[in-house]
């Protein structure tokens, strides 16, 4: 289950796993885990060069691309570490993209709703920066209701 | 983001900043063209306004103009509306796809110790 907020600039993401909250938590935070989910096509090279899992600690992520061109690069700082329970962190783009150089903010709850099974829910919050939300106002899910009803591909 | 999709972006979000012009796209969504003065239709703000209002949308590429004789019609253009969704629709599929790995990641796991318990299930049988 998942949904975007336009409104907001809110992204939220749900699942749940076969596993504990611990095994859940420490797979999020794995760096292995991370340099695969960066690796969109397996020729590319994906570094980690900072990955400091404490409070006021930092991490970044690059990936370069086999092809060459821009590479994909974002870092935060870990602003709040509560194994199993919670994960925040913030979350900022570098490069031309445009919430580049704007910070975010991702949380990551796992909540063990029965022994082994467990249900992270990730908000990543202020995703769009003041200008592009100011600018965006309401309306635009209204605007995006209409394109559905109206029969344009969306 | 290529740095002219950036542009787009940033016009479809000054596109709709404004009730009227959220206004304009919402008729001309529930129609497939709209003479100029249907489309704005009860607007309380005068002629030269409007035209501003339009010129925005236009540049956006939210709004494509239809000229014909002295009517000027206008029409919906959704893709580049759809580009401002887009991109925040993208930002949610990273997050599907770490799900998907932290998923594999887990089984990966889960199964490794299964091997390794499987000699003990054995001895109990």
């Amino acid at each position: 289950m998942s949904n975007v907020d336009v409104d907001t600039g809110t992204v939220r993401v749900e699942r749940t796993f076969e596993a504990s909250a611990e095994a859940v938590f420490d797979a999020w935070t794995n760096p292995e885990v991370l340099r695969r989910w960066w690796k969109a096509d397996p020729g590319h090279e994906v570094t980690i060069p900072v990955l400091d899992l404490r409070v006021g600690g930092g991490y970044r992520l690059e990936m370069r691309r086999p092809e060459g061109g821009e590479d994909m690069v974002v870092h935060g700082t870990y602003r709040e570490i509560s194994r199993p329970d919670r994960l925040v962190y913030s979350w900022e783009w570098e490069g031309t993209g445009p919430n580049a150089n704007h910070e975010s903010e991702v949380a990551v709850s796992f909540m063990e709703d029965a022994p082994g099974r467990t249900t992270v829910v990730i908000e990543h919050v202020g995703l769009l920066n003041d200008e592009s939300r100011a600018n965006h106002a309401r309306g635009w899910n209204g605007v995006l209701d209409s394109f559905a009803g109206s029969g344009i591909p969306r | 983001m290529a740095n002219n999709q950036v542009a787009t972006l940033d016009r479809s979000f000054v596109a709709v900043a404004h009730p009227l012009r959220r206004e304009i796209l919402e008729r001309l969504a529930q129609h497939d063209e709209l003479t100029v003065g249907e489309a704005t239709h009860d607007f309380p703000i005068s002629k030269p306004a409007i035209s501003k209002h339009l010129r925005v949308l236009e540049d956006a590429g939210a709004i494509v103009r239809v000229i014909d004789g002295r009517t000027h019609r206008l029409r919906l253009n959704g893709d580049s509306l759809e580009e401002a969704y887009a991109w925040l629709a993208r930002q949610r599929e990273l997050w599907e796809r770490k799900l998907d790995v932290v998923e594999e990641f887990l089984r990966q796991q889960q199964n490794a110790a299964g091997t390794l318990d499987t000699p003990r299930t054995e001895d109990g049988a």
